[in-house]
């Protein structure tokens, strides 16, 4: 089982680079490749019982840097949503009038993505950790709306200025461990078997910073809603479905396991900071008049149930939280393409813009009610199932978090069930652009219904989703 | 293969003579001068790549490993001046060739009035090499403010040098230092840093890096600024004890902040990256005292060498970019990518290369530097340093953006040679960083 594993993060990129030539249709087939390509790792490996493929080459030069993937169903259900989503993206702008690039950025970005989940290597951990930053970039700053420019460069240095803070804390790390050990290494599994001196702390710190730019954790979180909102549709999607994940995932994959007791004694501090962004990011959205603002912040609400299950250590929690990562990535990506959607039709976003469109676009209406109600956890959708058990971990461990938990439920509903009534049942104010809104045609509809239909699987019947994820966070319950 | 004591610098000073002999005709050939400083920096190359089996030394020079690492990063940062210089001027391709020979030399002092001699040597060929590759009084000006600065830092040295003689009766280092010693060390170090353009002794430096032309900014922020980090660690050395050594992590992340902050408010595309290279000299002074303050590790030699190799391609690249495109202002990089696709996106790579961003050489280079950093303790400067890399990415992606996100206005720039060198540079980076192990093994192989 070597070459697959490196096969996964290669087949976007040669995508990437065969999409300058065949744009749309390079896109459209090796997205295709690549989420049959993940599809075929994980059927290989649901057989055995400890769920994870090791793909090694020796060191590839001096201070210990080696080329190591592995794949456990943490990292294979992040990267199925990576590929899936890209193949979403792909589905949904095919009508879009844009150049190559636009194709290829979305590739390259997957690759990057698929790096960040594979590497077992800390160095190439973090270098593809970076690499997603510069397709990003291209696709915020070439195909974003109005303001795409400061958005494109804020969003770039913001999480740098996170990832540089990580850097240097894996620097410190590696040195510490080799004063220690007398070895040099960035793997993972080594440096998890070492007991760090003094440098603890540093290096823990380091890490959460670079992780909480990500999630985005407030007081770390202005980058996102600029970023989310300027970018086109699919990038939006893309960033919130599974860029945020890069920092629960960082946090599942390297600062918990390094950091088992640190991070339990951070507890107050991070879980009081993520449930505080489950109420703030709620207010926040609370606020928005513009529908694709509100979405984004309220991704920042929905972060902050994923971190608090994960940060309880508890099975629930753990299992939990990493499922409303799979969540988040599907309802709110499903939200952000309608907004696009409506977007390319009217060229408006404003909860004010629109009105009476439930009877001009049923579809669309159907859809984005469905979502919306997935997205505030009604029970029976897939948002359900994740928040409650991400919060009934916390309840187990410092109830006062899953009280303010709860607190950002309730107000999820009282921002995104207005929203939905002020767009499609309120009647269209005077300077409505709804008469622009077509329903959705059948490329979209087909979008929706893959997206819609997981959900509903999810909601409906968690358990297999539950246990395919719990093997690989056995080991982080406390 | 048979070495050649003194070879490199042989083949230069043959180049230097060449070419004012070259000059007593009526009509110098451009393409033979041309030719000339190529053949000699490469036959420099060459002869260095044959010395680096013997260790020789005599009393004055001496062929060690760092001498070798160093002399293949000078002629690699003077081989693209080579190839692009103005043939036309015999005087210009004699001054290029006695500043690399100068360089050259400095690389091999063994002692301190030797490098003192190649310090001047180096230093003197330079100051006229900025007044004359630009037409016009601005590089005269310029020229005279670096001669000035220069002559402070040879003072200082001289001065500095006389006291620690008068302390140690020594010219090739001592251990023990009273305080006559530790501040004729001192003054030694200034004066380094002074070409390093160390804050606050970079005043000159942006002036001369704006006159000149391009392609000569490039030559001294690649080969003179590796010449004058060999200088540092010379010292280092020479006078193990001093004081000064424990200053220079602290020089170096104060240099690489104020060195970005300055850049940030640039207009004029050289002077921007004068202020970058000032930020670069910033790490590498960083780097200088990580390696002094973890006992001379061969990691930190390694590291330093990785940053000054993958910055020659970096400063090289961009300013043969400025020479190519013709543009001078960063008003002017606006909406220009899509008129010169291939070496914009060349330009682009070298810019984030420069910001730190993998996978890039650049990236690698901060990297192992900020690492023998941490390594040596020094988090605070190490901190410092990667902050400064973060500003300074606010430059570079501001630039990006300019080049492949706005609209252009105003007429299209006339474009000039030099786009290969453009390519080529951007090729390197992205090798360096995606194979940073053919950097270390090909120095080992050739350092041996």
């Amino acid at each position: 089982m070597n070459a697959p594993l490196t096969m996964l993060w290669l087949t976007p990129l040669a995508g990437a680079a065969v999409c300058a030539f065949l744009a749309r249709y390079g896109a459209l087939f090796f997205s295709m490749l690549f989420a049959g390509l993940v599809a075929g790792v994980a059927c290989g490996q649901s057989s055995g019982g400890v769920l994870s493929v090791v793909n090694e080459l020796g060191p590839v030069w001096a201070y210990g840097i080696s080329y190591r993937l592995s794949a456990d169903s943490l990292s294979i259900g992040l990267i199925a949503l990576t590929a899936f989503l890209n193949l979403i993206c792909v589905a949904a702008s095919w009508e879009l009038e844009v150049p190559a690039g636009y194709w290829a950025c979305f590739m390259a970005l997957a690759s990057a993505l698929t790096g960040v989940f594979l590497a077992r290597d800390l160095f190439f951990f973090y270098v593809f950790w970076e690499a997603t930053l510069i397709p990003m970039f291209f696709i915020i700053g070439l195909w974003g709306s109005s303001n795409r420019l400061h958005a494109a460069v804020k969003f770039f240095l913001f999480t740098f200025a996170g990832s540089v803070f990580m850097l240097l804390a894996l620097l410190a790390l590696v040195s510490a461990h080799h004063r220690i050990t007398g070895v040099w290494t960035w793997d993972l599994a080594a440096l998890d078997a070492t007991t760090l001196g003094p440098v603890a702390p540093l290096v823990f710190w380091g890490l959460i910073a670079g992780f909480a730019v990500k999630i985005p954790m407030f007081p770390l979180h202005t980058w996102l809603p600029d970023a989310h909102t300027e970018a086109p549709a699919a990038g939006s999607v893309m960033l919130a479905g599974v860029m945020l994940k890069m920092g629960v995932y960082g946090l599942l994959r390297v600062a918990l396991p390094l950091f088992p007791t640190l991070s339990f004694e951070a507890l107050p501090i991070l879980g009081g900071l993520a449930a505080f962004s489950t109420i703030y990011g709620a207010l926040c959205a609370m606020a928005q008049t513009d529908l694709k603002r509100m979405i984004a912040y309220s991704s920042i609400a929905h972060l902050g149930f994923c971190l608090l299950g994960v940060l309880s250590r508890t099975s629930q929690g753990l299992t939990g939280g990493t499922l409303q990562l799979i969540n988040h990535g599907l309802t709110t990506g499903a939200l952000f393409l309608m907004v696009g959607f409506l977007y390319e039709r009217a060229h408006k976003r404003g909860l004010s813009d629109f009105g009476d469109l439930a009877t001009r676009a049923p579809y669309l209406a159907f859809f984005f009610g469905f979502s919306t109600l997935a997205s505030i956890g009604l029970p029976g959708l897939n948002g359900f199932v994740g928040e409650f058990m991400a919060l009934s971990g916390a309840l187990s461990v410092l109830p006062i978090l899953a009280f303010a938990g709860v607190l950002g439920v309730t107000l999820a509903a009282a921002y995104a069930l207005p929203a939905f009534q002020a767009v499609f049942w309120a009647p269209a104010g005077p300077g409505s652009v709804s008469a622009k809104v077509t329903d959705l045609n059948r490329r979209e509809r087909a979008v929706l219904w893959t997206l819609s239909l997981l959900m509903l699987w999810i909601g409906l019947a968690p358990r297999p989703w539950l246990a395919y994820f719990e093997p690989a966070l056995r080991g982080l319950v406390r | 293969m048979t070495s050649i004591p003194m070879g490199p610098q042989a083949a230069l000073a043959a180049g230097v003579l060449g070419a004012l002999s070259l000059g007593l005709m009526r009509k110098p050939p451009a393409l033979a001068l041309r030719a000339l400083a190529v053949a000699s920096v490469a036959g420099a190359m060459l002869l260095a790549v044959c010395s680096a089996s013997d260790g020789y030394s005599s009393a004055i020079v001496l062929t060690d490993s760092k001498s070798i690492g160093w002399q293949y990063l000078i002629y690699l940062g003077a081989l693209p001046l080579a190839l692009w210089l103005d043939g036309e001027d015999d005087v210009l391709v004699a001054l290029f060739l006695g500043a690399t020979l100068g360089m050259s030399l400095l690389a091999s002092a063994s002692n301190l009035p030797m490098l003192f001699v190649a310090l001047e040597f180096m230093s003197l060929p330079a100051y006229l090499l900025v007044a004359r590759s630009r037409p016009g009084t601005r590089g005269l000006e310029a020229a005279i403010k670096y001669f000035f600065a220069g002559g402070v830092a040879g003072a200082l040295f001289m001065l500095g040098l006389s006291l620690y003689y008068a302390d140690t009766r020594s010219l090739a280092g001592s251990t023990d230092l009273t305080p006559l010693g530790q501040a004729g060390a001192g003054l030694m170090a200034a004066a380094a840093l002074f070409k390093l353009g160390a804050f606050p002794l970079n005043w000159w430096l942006p002036d001369a890096y704006e006159a000149a032309a391009p392609e000569v900014s490039g030559f001294l922020s690649t080969a003179m600024k590796s010449a004058a980090v060999l200088f540092l660690m010379r010292l280092c050395e020479l006078a193990p004890q001093a004081g000064f050594i424990a200053f220079l992590p602290a020089v170096g992340a104060v240099t690489a902040l104020a060195g970005a902050v300055m850049a940030l408010r640039q207009e004029r595309l050289q002077r921007l990256f004068a202020f970058s290279s000032v930020s670069n000299a910033g790490l590498l002074i960083l780097g200088v005292g990580a390696w002094a303050a973890s006992g001379r590790s061969s990691e930190g030699v390694s590291a330093l060498l990785f940053f000054l190799g993958a910055y020659a391609f970096m400063s090289n690249g961009t300013f043969a970019f400025i020479r190519y495109s013709g543009l001078e202002t960063r008003a002017q990089l606006k909406g220009r990518g899509a008129a010169m696709p291939a070496a914009a996106a060349a330009f682009t790579i070298l810019l984030f290369s420069l910001g730190g961003i993998p996978p890039t050489g650049g990236f690698m280079a901060k990297l192992l530097l900020l690492w023998r950093a941490v390594d040596a303790d020094l988090y605070w400067p190490a901190a410092a340093g990667a902050v400064s890399a973060l500003i300074s990415l606010a430059y570079y992606l501001g630039m990006t953006r300019e080049l492949w996100l706005e609209a252009p206005h105003g007429p299209e720039p006339k474009t000039g040679p030099g786009a290969p060198l453009v390519i080529a540079c951007a090729v390197g980076v992205v090798l360096l960083g995606a194979a940073p192990w053919l950097m270390s093994s090909l120095s080992g192989a050739l350092t041996r």
